[in-house]
């Protein structure tokens, strides 16, 4: 359905001018090394995807569904089409290839046809001349919806009455883990809980954007902010109905991703509308659009049952998980194993019975966000010791330590735990850092007590709280997945000097890899200036910016891939001089003990040097029919103590430190990694405290950053962190990925402080103020009193340190 | 197919509908027999995507074929692909 071209000659199919690599001097590995974007982003001058901007661009607009589940009775596009400027309305008759997309499944609508299974749901899209004229052109689409009852959470789209929302019914995925005899097992001691975890959103700072440029053969360019983008090349080729080699991806900046961008939302959609006209298309959603628009973390209903023995060995665990997936697969299948697989934690469990359900529903898709599966479980299994040790009577961390897992033990998914697994390190870390000064209440500027200034109290009711955690969470893709990367590396002269050029498709989405990846050519060439060049498919897939790979995987390649231009240089520097000995690269040159030979300027003259190499890492396997399986490529583990401070009476909370200990393997760029640490503890706290999208009937209450709360620099705490470098011997430079463990285990420390300073058992993320403040719907069977989490025979932990 | 579909075998089933009035009845019944089987998902206003093992999908395509002609349907356009890696992709994490 296109509307007629406003007259005159159509202009010629534009180019974007590819931008140019700057060349950075690095640091080597293990060094600080000044982000060559930082400065940019600090002034405000960095291109984000929603700057992009080319002279004759449409601006595309998305129709959306304001329904969660409805039939699409009678869709008209006519009178949008008619209005001046519009240039293009395109509903799913438009749409060249393939329907569906997705990572997994491809079960999402590029536009709705009869159906809409959630709110937001888009059912048709506009291209015009102008953001407020494609706007205005939405408008006068008319859509009949007959609207359907929505299947509003995982419970009811379990049970035998609820309507199929997809073919093959509502369960999307079940893993079951049985590990020892679970049902024959005696034991002394039993705990149960039932815990929930609400919806969080990654809320990205930069929106879903993008611009797409026809390419004048029948192909499309596109300029995108996305965290992997071969997997989207793949998607969008489909659904144009073009072989991949015609459509061209580049990474624009990135504002943000933390899982939100791993799947598709505009990228058809602007792809679809340049071929239609001709013009370059940008989309840019707004902040609102933006909830609708990605993924979140799946909200989880979860039961466990932990049995153990009088002196605080576990025997067994059992556990239900159930997610709710939304209306569409995106990674949920992924996120289910990983939750069965964390369910135990890092833990001795001899026996186990775990299960875990995926539900599709009318609620909003949800998808990959940064440590998922663990997240949740990590919540529930640490309750759950927390719980465990109460009812002992005992330490809780003496309990976590007793049944620490251990090099060479099985996890309860039947794969062997690796050497190094620090559980215990990390825990005798965190509880043996110094506590913060607990200082007077009273005189106190208001800004450091909970609830800052807008507290009423001076400091009555306010009590401290301490907790820990521990958890872990796979590095990298599982379960079979042929997961690699791809790196192209180029050695040549320019203005007199050696200049290595990294070409990779990896997504820098803000956690620095753009910078590892030349520190890493710094390292193995000894040369001083590395050009890191944009992200793109004109190079082989880096796979996903996510599961905390990028470093291991592209690290990997773009490691090999210098080592193999350094074999190079050093068989024509044999061949060339005659050196026999061992050979060394470093700015000088090539070294023979340490004597220059010759000149890296001299040696390559006009020549370039290139290499390519794919390096996939160890294979995985899928998990059998019981759930075993070497599912996973590496693990990582962090263990956290939060100590706050709750205003008991009116729920409020400040945390006052966050302390951590994490094995990283290997630091690869320190100011980094401590980025990575305090930015995951930051989004740990905002799902302990703040962070929902509050969804009800399939409806999205509170699309925006006014009403979703996010933790500001008020809210975050100082964070001590001590890191510990134990080398993984199959990773490179024995690395392990940082990004997710700071999300996973400091959220369960922050709730398990809150329990300590109130007594209360807060089974359900976020805590709200009135939770904490004890105002239920009803009164409690049994008054709380502190102490009761775990803490009230042997007192508060921070008070039995002082003695 | 995209690359992240790992299911050994897929097969894209598209319903032709003959005559007016009964094509939504035709269609429905091979989306109804496409459900039945549990590898199915819609993929278009008359398509679906069958995804599995070599042998279920195959068997699955069969029955949902013979669904659609039993229903009237004037025939079924059927796409047929491979993954070749597919055995070892299970799942990601």
């Amino acid at each position: 359905m296109t509307a007629g071209f406003p007259t005159g000659a159509m202009p010629p199919a534009p180019t974007r001018v590819r931008p140019e690599a700057p060349v950075q001097r690095p640091g080597r590995i293990g060094e600080e090394s000044v982000r060559i974007d930082g400065v940019p982003k600090v002034r405000g001058e960095f291109e984000y995807s929603s700057d992009l901007w080319m002279d004759g661009m449409l601006h595309g607009a998305t129709l959306r569904s304001p329904h969660p589940h409805a039939e699409i009775r009678h869709l008209d596009t006519s009178e949008a089409e008619e209005m001046a400027g519009v240039y293009a309305v395109l509903t799913h008759e438009d749409v060249p290839g393939r329907k569906v997309y997705g990572m997994e499944i491809p079960d999402q609508p590029v536009l709705a046809w009869e159906k809409v299974r959630y709110q937001g749901e888009p059912v048709a899209v506009v291209a015009a001349d102008h953001p407020e004229t494609a706007r205005r052109a939405l408008e006068k689409i008319r859509v009949e919806y007959e609207v359907l009852e929505p299947v509003s959470s995982a419970e009811a789209a379990m049970s035998e009455d609820a309507p199929r929302l997809h073919l093959s019914g509502n369960v999307l995925r079940r893993v079951k883990i049985l590990h020892g005899e679970p049902a024959n097992a005696t034991v002394d001691v039993v705990v149960t809980g039932e815990y929930e975890v609400g919806m969080q959103d990654q809320a990205f700072l930069g929106p879903e954007s993008g611009l797409a440029v026809p390419d004048g053969q029948g192909g499309v360019e596109l300029y995108i902010s996305t965290q992997w983008l071969h997997i989207d090349r793949d998607q969008v080729a489909e659904s144009l109905g073009l072989a991949p080699e015609q459509v061209h991806l580049t990474l624009s900046g990135v504002g943000g991703a933390f899982g939100g961008r791993e799947d598709l939302s505009m990228q058809i959609h602007s792809c679809m509308l340049a071929l239609e006209t001709g013009r370059p298309v940008r989309i840019v959603y707004n902040r609102e659009e933006s909830f609708y628009g990605h993924v979140h973390r799946h909200p989880c209903k979860m039961r466990f049952e932990h049995g153990a023995t009088r002196e605080g060995k576990l025997v067994y665990v059992k556990a239900g998980l159930v997610f709710d997936g939304g209306a569409y697969a995106s990674s949920s299948n992924a996120v289910c194993l990983n939750a069965a697989t964390f369910a135990c934690g890092p833990y001795d469990v001899p026996n186990a019975e775990i299960e875990s359900h995926m539900l599709y529903t009318n609620n909003p898709p949800c998808g990959a966000m940064r440590g998922f599966g663990a997240v949740q479980a990590c919540f529930a299994h640490e309750s759950q010791m927390d719980r465990l040790a109460g009812e002992l009577g005992m330490d809780p961390i003496e309990l976590r330590l007793k049944n620490a897992i251990e090099p060479g033990m099985r996890f309860p998914f039947g794969q062997e735990v690796p050497h190094p697994a620090p559980v215990r390190e990390i825990l005798e870390k965190v509880k043996n850092m110094p506590m913060p000064e607990e200082r007077d209440l009273e005189g106190r500027d208001l800004r450091e007590l909970p609830g800052g200034v807008s507290n009423v109290t001076h400091g009555e009711d306010v009590k401290r709280g301490v907790g820990y955690a521990v958890g872990f969470k796979n590095i990298g893709f599982s379960a079979g997945f042929d997961d690699y990367s791809t790196a192209r590396v180029t050695l040549s002269v320019d203005d007199g000097e050696p200049l290595v050029r990294v070409h990779t498709a990896a997504a820098e989405v803000g956690q620095g890899l753009v910078t590892l990846q030349a520190q890493i050519a710094r390292t193995e060439l000894g040369v001083e200036r590395v050009a890191v060049e944009p992200a793109d498919t004109r190079v082989g897939s880096a796979g996903s910016t996510s599961a905390s790979r990028q470093s291991y995987v592209t690290g990997a390649a773009v490691k090999g891939a210098c080592g193999q231009i350094r074999e190079r240089i050093f068989e024509r520097v044999r061949e060339e001089f005659g050196e026999e000995g061992s050979l060394a690269l470093d700015e000088d040159g090539v070294l023979s003990d340490g004597r220059v030979i010759v000149s890296l300027v001299d040696l390559v003259g006009d020549d370039e040097i290139e290499e390519t190499l794919e390096y996939h890492h160890k294979e995985t396997h899928p998990l059998d029919e019981k759930g075993q399986g070497d599912a996973h490529l590496q693990f990582a583990f962090a263990a956290h103590r939060a100590v706050v401070e709750v205003d008991t009476e009116l729920g409020l909370v400040r945390v006052v430190e966050i302390a951590t200990a994490q094995d990283v393997g290997k630091i690869m760029n320190p100011q980094a990694l401590e980025g990575q640490i305090e930015g995951g503890i930051a989004q740990g706290l905002g799902l302990a405290l703040l962070e929902e999208i509050q969804v009800k009937d399939g409806k999205v209450l509170n699309a925006s950053f006014t009403d979703y709360l996010l933790p500001t620099i008020l809210d975050m705490p100082s964070v001590k962190m001590e890191i510990l470098e134990l080398s993984d011997p199959e990773a490179p430079y024995g690395l392990k990925g940082v990004g997710e463990p700071p999300t996973i285990s400091s959220t369960p420390a922050i709730v398990a402080a809150l329990r300590d300073a109130t007594g209360r058992s807060l089974t359900r993320i976020p805590v709200k103020p009135e939770q904490i403040a004890g105002i239920a719907d009803r009164p409690p069977a049994e008054p709380p009193h502190p102490g009761s989490a775990g803490y009230a025979e042997i007192g508060r932990l921070d008070e039995r340190r002082e003695h | 197919m995209p690359g992240y579909e790992r299911a050994e075998l897929t097969a894209e089933l598209k319903v032709l509908p003959s005559g007016e009035g009964g094509s939504r009845g035709q269609i429905e019944a091979a989306k109804t027999a496409a459900g039945e089987t549990g590898l199915a998902h819609e993929a278009g206003p008359e398509t679906m995507v069958l995804a599995g093992g070599r042998r279920e999908v195959l068997d699955a395509a069969t029955r949902v074929v013979e669904a659609a002609l039993d229903a009237g349907a004037g025939g079924v356009e059927l796409k047929i692909e491979a993954q070749g890696d597919a055995p070892r992709f299970q799942a990601q994490g």
